[in-house]
């Protein structure tokens, strides 16, 4: 009820906001009309507009799945490019020497908004069969500040839209509201704070008005949140830690003397999902620091590592779910959560599916954060010997014990300074993002197939630094890194097929009815078989892909639309894994395909 | 590596443009080091102070701490660390020059990383001078550091403020709500 008489407010106002400012002649374009207006209601029914791409993740289920099917089975031979367009944000700053496009296309009525590294935001008229830059903001982010403090790279994954406002992070810390049709900004605010060791990456989540952050941080020694921005007031809602504070819930699971929980990580730089039935908000959390120094925070380190379920009116924890108590390996779990209903034995499986760094697709049941199944999606994992059945916790864990070893010869520790481990620390499944076919119930999981050498450092308080690398250690790369395109059956919880690529999955998934498509840091654009995962076309970009694929509709024909622009963690950390990628040069492109 | 194509793009935009803001008055002799060491992406590791430390790369070692000579940084920055992440700077290292009396194929698998630009004997003796008389020794990093590397544009170095350097930024902290 709340949520309805919401919707009423928003709409009302939006509308005399855009009277408002035609009738003041500021505008020289076409007035808003109701219909360009983001509302509650048409965030949760995407299905009626199949043309647009109005989430992050296509739906508040995390969905990306599009029911477009102009570019089929059939006639994806023949797609090609339709317009291209350069971006900027390649910019260097602070450790970076270079941007890169990570970010998700958002498609309203023939108008695309995309993002570049540093924040900049473009709306593209994709009408006509060709791209119009209509105009660009520029939000200045101070680049020295936030680049010196973002571990992994110079990046922006998106805005989301709301009433007549485009919704948008910078890596520096601020969400800012900008006018669809003027490009100006009409509001900003700090979210995160830099100086901490806080920049922020995800694109904004919007439910019921708000929206929701995640941060960055958690190799600089930050304490994680998820904070609700109310966009009517600019005012914050709440902000939820994703380490408890002393006393609450789970600090009991910080358990050392140096209150490491302070600067315990956490991070939640991928954008949540949204169940309305229960008004629950499904967001991951990253890993615990120092990354690779576990003794130096015995305990399991709660909500490190976990999938939670958060009461989006509250913000207030109602469930969470960890995959890998006590981390050693810097496996974090911030992917999204895939929200799936499927029949079950008694009653339909409400589950929510997260691809985790640790090497494990795993079904939680979202009404209670209850483990439903769990398997290995990469090739080669040697940190643990499998998932207990009932509680989905590696075997090898230990209640008991205050530092977790697992399977103790390949795990980084005090005693075992210098080791391999499978997955590396990249995954697994990093944060380029899944897709789901409801059709087929299939679940396709971009994968990094790797393994890597970890180097402990023991970490000791007086290491800990604002704005300095707080990570206990390091990662090198010895061995090739590869990737594929893993498909889950949801039904049964088992591999359906594995279609290998000879580099890590950099970018992830769009599923559409009869294919999927992704990219390859190589510069490659395919589309697979949705059943087979049958290679059936393929482009080459000439650049590094990066970014998800989406795609939308205009003056009825389909298009897919792609970033490109290789830049994140992996070709400053991870490039040696992959050396035949040191050719692939910056860049920043859009690319538009059609039949 | 990438490095190179970004350097190279460095030089025709703006972001070159906070290193020469930037630099030390013209009766410092280290101000061209201090251009070389932005230019050449030394703090891409090292970071702008020099402490270098661990993380994701794995560990820079800190230039404040080092008790390499001048001719051993030289030495250094010309033909990299081997079997490290050290790149070398000097054109022509380990092919036509040996470096630490090695060839390209006696290093073999301790070969180091090229770097992403080639430096002269001059930027390298510069940047050389820069560490010794800038970083080379000195204790924590201070405000006035960091504002004599990167002017006063930018808010990086805030953290190294005192409490009474502080004041103007009340307003803007103040705004931020817990």
């Amino acid at each position: 009820m709340e949520r309805l008489s919401g919707h009423a407010r928003v709409s009302s106002r939006a509308r005399l906001l855009a009277v408002v400012v035609a009738a003041g002649g500021i505008l020289a374009v076409t007035p808003v009309s109701a219909a360009d207006e983001v509302t509650q209601d048409r965030l949760l029914n995407p299905g009626k507009e199949a043309g647009n791409w109005i989430h992050h993740h296509q739906n508040y289920s995390a969905h990306r799945f599009s029911s477009l099917k102009e570019i089929n089975r059939d006639t994806v031979k023949n797609l090609k490019v339709a317009w291209t367009m350069h971006l900027g944000g390649i910019e260097p700053g602070g450790i970076w020497s270079h941007g890169g496009l990570e970010g998700t296309p958002i498609a309203e009525n023939g108008f695309l908004y995309v993002t570049d590294g540093w924040g900049s935001v473009y709306k593209i008229d994709a009408h006509g069969g060709r791209g119009t830059l209509a105009w660009k903001m520029d939000p200045k982010t101070d680049r020295d500040w936030a680049g010196a403090v973002a571990c992994c790279g110079v990046d922006n994954r998106g805005v989301a839209l709301w009433g007549d406002l485009v919704i948008s992070h910078t890596l520096d810390g601020r969400l800012i509201a900008t006018n669809k049709e003027t490009g100006q900004v009409a509001w900003q605010r700090n979210v995160a704070d830099p100086d901490k060791g806080e920049v922020i990456t995800g694109a904004p989540l919007i439910v019921k008005d708000m929206a929701i952050t995640g941060v960055a941080g958690a190799e600089y020694g930050i304490r994680g949140w998820i904070a609700a921005t109310d966009l009517k007031t600019q005012k914050e809602v709440w902000r939820t830690h994703t380490i408890p504070g002393k006393g609450e819930p789970g600090s009991e699971t910080w358990k050392d003397a140096n209150n490491s929980a302070a600067a315990g990580g956490g991070s939640t730089w991928v954008t949540g999902s949204y169940d309305p039935s229960t008004d629950t908000i499904v967001w991951g959390v990253g890993n615990p620091g120092p990354d690779w120094d576990n003794a130096y925070r015995p305990g399991d380190n709660l909500y490190t590592d976990s999938s939670l379920g958060l009461d989006a009116t509250t913000g207030k924890i109602k469930w969470h779910y960890q995959h890998t108590p006590n981390d050693p390996y810097d496996y974090d779990s911030v992917a999204e959560n895939v929200l799936v209903d499927i029949p079950g034995p008694s009653g339909p499986l409400k589950l929510a599916l997260e691809a985790d760094r640790n090497g494990f697709a795993y079904a939680i049941d979202r009404s209670n954060g209850k483990f439903v199944w769990g398997l290995p999606f990469v090739k080669k994992v040697t940190w643990t010997k499998g998932l207990d059945a009932e509680t989905g916790k590696p075997i090898e864990y230990d209640s008991s014990k205050q530092v977790q070893t697992y399977v103790a010869s390949v795990t980084p520790s005090r005693t075992n300074m210098e080791t391999d481990i499978c997955p590396g620390n990249m995954g697994g499944k990093n944060w380029p993002p899944t897709a789901y076919n409801p059709d087929l119930k299939l679940w396709y999981i971009p994968v990094i197939e790797s393994c890597n050498r970890i180097k402990v450092e023991v970490a000791t308080p007086d290491k800990l630094k604002p704005r300095e690398f707080w990570t206990g250690g390091g990662p090198s790369q010895p061995f090739t890194i590869t990737g594929s395109v893993t498909a889950i059956d949801v039904t049964t919880g088992k591999v359906a097929g594995k279609m290998e690529t000879p580099f890590p999955n950099l970018g992830g998934i769009l599923a559409t009815p009869e294919l999927v498509f992704s990219g390859q840091p190589s510069g490659e654009v395919m589309a697979l078989d949705a059943k087979t995962l049958q290679k059936l076309w393929e482009f080459n970009t000439g650049g590094g892909v990066n970014a998800p694929p989406m795609t939308f509709s205009v003056d009825g024909k389909q298009y897919v639309a792609i970033l490109v622009g290789l830049g994140g963690a992996w070709d400053k950390w991870f490039i040696d894994a992959t050396p035949e990628l040191k050719k692939i040069q910056p860049g920043s492109m859009l690319y538009v395909f059609a039949l | 590596m990438l490095l190179a194509s970004v350097v190279a793009l460095n030089l025709s935009m703006p972001g070159v443009a906070y290193g020469q803001s930037s630099q030390a008055p013209a009766s410092d002799p280290t101000s061209a080091g201090k251009a070389v060491f932005a230019k050449a992406n030394c703090m891409g590791c090292h970071k702008w102070h020099g402490n270098g430390g661990g993380g994701y790369g794995g560990d820079a070692l800190s230039l404040r701490k080092t008790e390499l000579t001048r001719e051993q940084i030289i030495e250094t920055v010309s033909c990299g660390r081997p079997g490290t992440g050290m790149p070398f700077f000097m054109r022509g290292a380990y092919d036509e020059t040996k470096c630490h009396g090695m060839n390209r194929r006696e290093a073999s698998a301790q070969m180091p990383p090229e770097g992403g630009t080639f430096l002269r004997t001059k930027d390298v003796e510069a940047v050389a001078d820069y560490v010794i008389a800038h970083i080379k020794g000195a204790g924590e990093p201070t405000y006035a550091e960091c504002v004599a590397f990167f002017s006063n544009t930018s808010r990086v170095c805030d953290i190294y403020k005192t409490q009474a350097q502080k004041p103007e930024d009340a307003a803007v902290g103040a705004a931020r709500s817990q």
